[in-house]
């Protein structure tokens, strides 16, 4: 295997990516802006992205980061056209049960750390192929043994866009059809 | 045990706890399927983390990878088509407000 084993400034950048973007995804639910919640969103992701990219998978890193562009500007614009005060200026609470959702949410992460630091990994690889060599692997692995489940999440992801259009589709449009 | 691995690995684990709180305590159907994203997100790092540290030279965790982000293409898809049904009828994605999916 070729590649490059990880540098302590890789290892501050998984560090500094992953206080981002956990950062981030506390903002989304502190603020009262549901605008400023979809960029916050954005940026969190973004810094996962980041975050791959510093774990050295070239590929993976730059796709999280433009799939997740993409479809948080259009939760952004949803977000405008769906919410009654989506600047947030009214300061509206939409939240319930808060205490059981923080109670559930800190238990789960706490029982994830556990499971993380606990659980005897074995060694760690010190060297990851190089980007070329991710990427023609996982090339061959997309057209070779998961070809079926790479054709199946095509097709599922069409068939999620057919099935969404039409359950938004207006109901007299859909009346007027039969 | 890798410094980086366990760095991913707690991330994850916040990320995960952060978008469980939001799934369970937001009201507005946009902000859940925020939460959602967040958990996904999180599964997402623990893929790359255990890729990265323990499997390198084999790409079906990669492949995994891919999956959930189409996962989250399809959340977001059938979720937003559920919000302009929700708002076409009722005029609002309130989830407090919806007893049931009817339209």
């Amino acid at each position: 295997m070729t590649g490059t084993p990880m540098s302590p400034l890789q290892l501050a950048f998984v560090a500094f990516f992953g206080l981002a973007a956990v950062w981030f995804a506390l903002v989304v639910f502190r603020t009262s802006s549901m605008m400023r919640s979809a960029l916050a969103l954005l940026f969190s992701q973004t810094a996962l992205g980041a975050l791959f990219l510093a774990l050295q998978a070239e590929f993976l890193g730059v796709l999280q980061i433009m799939m997740m562009a993409t479809e948080m500007s259009i939760m952004a614009i949803f977000m405008v056209m769906f919410m009654m005060d989506p600047g947030g200026l009214g300061q509206m609470d939409m939240t319930h049960q808060k205490r059981l959702s923080i109670l559930a949410g800190v238990i789960a992460a706490v029982a994830i750390a556990a499971v993380a630091l606990l659980t005897p990994w074995g060694a760690p690889a010190t060297t990851v192929p190089s980007p070329a060599d991710q990427l023609q692997g996982l090339g061959r692995e997309l057209l070779g043994r998961s070809m079926l489940v790479f054709e199946t999440a095509g097709i599922t992801i069409l068939t999620a866009m057919v099935a969404a259009t039409a359950v938004a589709m207006p109901a007299f449009e859909r009346r007027r059809e039969r | 045990m890798s410094l980086g691995l366990v760095l991913a690995l707690l991330t994850a684990a916040a990320l995960f706890g952060i978008g469980l709180y939001g799934a369970l305590s937001q009201t507005n159907l946009v902000m859940i399927m925020m939460g959602v994203e967040l958990i996904l997100g999180g599964a997402l790092l623990d893929l790359v983390a255990f890729w990265r540290f323990l499997h390198p030279g084999s790409y079906p965790g990669q492949m995994f990878v891919l999956i959930v982000m189409t996962v989250m293409a399809v959340e977001m898809a059938v979720g937003f088509g559920v919000a302009i049904a929700r708002f076409r009828a009722r005029g609002s994605v309130e989830m407090e407000e919806a007893r049931e999916l009817q339209g």
